[in-house]
């Protein structure tokens, strides 16, 4: 890049998901956690080293994995069901059998009432549910997670959350999940991996979660184990939040 | 549209607010509205009408309403007007037809191929800035008096219009869903067919008014200019007489021949923009 530094996001990444395991990263504003679920997903590609997807490299989009994401995905002119379908109607599907199986998931998410309708008609969490019908029906083996609920309200989030678990349970995909919340992360994952101030952030902690599943995320943060291993980790992500205000401050100073 | 509104009247009834009642009292219902519009034409074309019997506005610049309109109907009741209109349709729908398909092809390749975007760039933006009339000179050389001269004229107001709707259209597409779609598996052409075109549709019909009307009005330029047939050559002859109730007359043709076609695009766009939250309120 002639005339600007080249600016590192992360390095020295290294960061192994088994399959059918919960993973959830963790980090404060700036610590590239969009940017390893970007590189994982073949959405965009490290500058150097290699990303690999069950033994090999991710080369373009990875095709073992969907993609959640923040904002919204579904396309506003198509129906409901036509949006949960596209995968299948995409790899070749008749429109008859993807509709079958889209109509399987919106029943799972408790959807099927509003096949027919257009996302501009559901309110924030039916869009999630389509969303996430929409990323599952095309059976990934690994489900790329960018802080898929951190536009809901609260409680259409714990619900949601509560929601997930069930499906991933069933499923015994392997999840990655990003969000800057430490309840969720703890809340839904078999480890917690906790990542630096940025830039070029790396991995400066990792936590095994062991409370016994299946969990009630409704009530899960009162439980004794929780509260200890929310205090352990807290205090590690405390010392990077606080880095990376401190830097920001700093920064804002300069320019001062 | 007619049962929304009532709709929304029936709601404020509900809500009675002291605010709502006085907005309510100003706010006339469709049907009030529509008898208002009637009133005002009457009187405007009635004071029109008064004022050259009475002597203070000159007849022969401004004629009498009810001339132009006895015109009109001799026009169209004679058939007189009708080989004129279908050949200004002609020349319209065929600049429109040519126009807006090389206008979109252009668009989505630019906005897909980033090289000759930044390449074109320049040279799309100075023919852009030429104001085209002075075109339609050189094109009735080139291709002499009959339509194609016209349709290459309506092409180059239309081409335009619609092609920097697309290329933004197609720029716009929102990144998430792109990557979405990539993530489900899609080719670059079905990433074109799923998102790229339904996206870029809503600014392509917001261009479609625009450049509907431009093709009509580069069918009469271009007619008006040099032709043997059409409707802007059925002006400039009335012209050429002093007769200007035929050029008034021809205005009103026209003005609701385009109405119509409007009312057309309309349709189309409401019934291929369904999925679109109505924006009402």
């Amino acid at each position: 890049m002639p005339g600007g530094e080249t600016y590192f996001a992360v390095r020295d990444i290294n960061l192994k998901v088994e399959p059918g395991r919960f993973v959830s990263i963790v980090g404060p504003t700036g610590s590239g956690k969009s940017t390893i679920l970007n590189m994982a997903a073949g959405l965009l590609n490290p500058s150097s080293g290699e990303v690999t997807s069950f033994g090999e490299p991710v080369n373009g989009v990875n095709r073992r994995a969907s993609y959640m994401f923040q904002q919204d995905p579904l396309l506003p002119w198509k129906t409901v069901i036509d949006n949960v379908s596209l995968g299948l109607t995409m790899a070749g599907a008749s429109k008859a059998e993807a509709h079958a199986e889209a109509r399987r998931w919106l029943e799972k998410v408790g959807l099927k009432n509003f096949a027919d309708r257009y996302p501009h008609q559901l309110s924030g969490g039916m869009r999630k549910r389509t969303a996430i019908a929409q990323a599952w029906i095309v059976n990934p083996d690994v489900l790329l997670m960018d802080e898929p609920f951190s536009a809901l309200d609260v409680q259409t989030r714990q619900i949601m959350e509560n929601e997930l678990l069930q499906l991933w349970q069933e499923s015994g995909k392997a999840v990655v999940f990003i969000t800057h919340d430490l309840d969720e992360a703890i809340a839904l994952s078999d480890e917690v991996v906790i990542l630096g101030a940025g830039p070029g952030s790396t991995v400066v902690g990792s936590y095994e979660i062991d409370i016994p599943r299946p969990r009630d995320l409704l009530d899960i943060r009162d439980d004794p184990q929780f509260v200890a291993l929310h205090r352990e980790i807290w205090g590690r992500l405390k010392v990077e939040v606080s880095k990376t205000y401190e830097t920001a401050m700093a920064e804002e100073g300069e320019v001062a | 549209m007619t049962l929304l509104d009532s709709k929304k009247n029936g709601l404020s009834a509900a809500l009675d607010s002291g605010t709502r009642r006085r907005k309510r009292r100003t706010e006339l219902s469709p049907l009030a509205m529509r008898g208002t519009q009637f009133l005002l034409t009457v009187a405007v074309l009635g004071a029109w009408e008064l004022s050259v019997r009475a002597g203070v506005v000159d007849e022969f610049f401004f004629p009498l309403p009810s001339d132009i309109f006895q015109t009109v109907w001799l026009w169209v009741s004679s058939g007189f007007v009708f080989p004129h209109l279908w050949i200004t349709m002609q020349e319209a729908i065929l600049a429109f037809l040519v126009g807006a398909a090389a206008g979109l092809l252009l668009g989505f390749v630019l906005a897909r191929v980033r090289f000759l975007e930044r390449l074109l760039d320049p040279f799309l933006q100075m023919f852009n800035a030429l104001p085209r009339v002075v075109l339609a000179p050189i094109f009735l050389l080139w291709f002499g008096l009959g339509i194609w001269s016209k349709v290459a004229f309506g092409f180059t107001l239309v081409f335009f219009i619609v092609f920097f709707n697309t290329l933004e259209g197609v720029k716009s597409v929102d990144r998430v869903l792109v990557d979405n779609a990539r993530m489900l598996g899609a080719s670059e052409k079905q990433l074109l067919r799923h998102v790229f075109i339904p996206s870029a549709l809503t600014w392509i019909f917001s261009s479609l008014h625009i450049s509907v009307g431009f093709a009509i009005t580069g069918a009469v330029v271009g007619e008006y200019l040099g032709a043997s047939a059409g409707v802007g050559y059925a002006i400039a002859q009335a012209q050429g007489v002093f007769d200007t109730r035929g050029v008034f007359a021809g205005m009103f043709i026209l003005m609701i021949v385009v109405l119509i076609i409007d009312l057309l695009v309309n349709r189309l766009e409401r019934h291929l923009l369904r999925w679109r939250p109505t924006q009402s309120a």
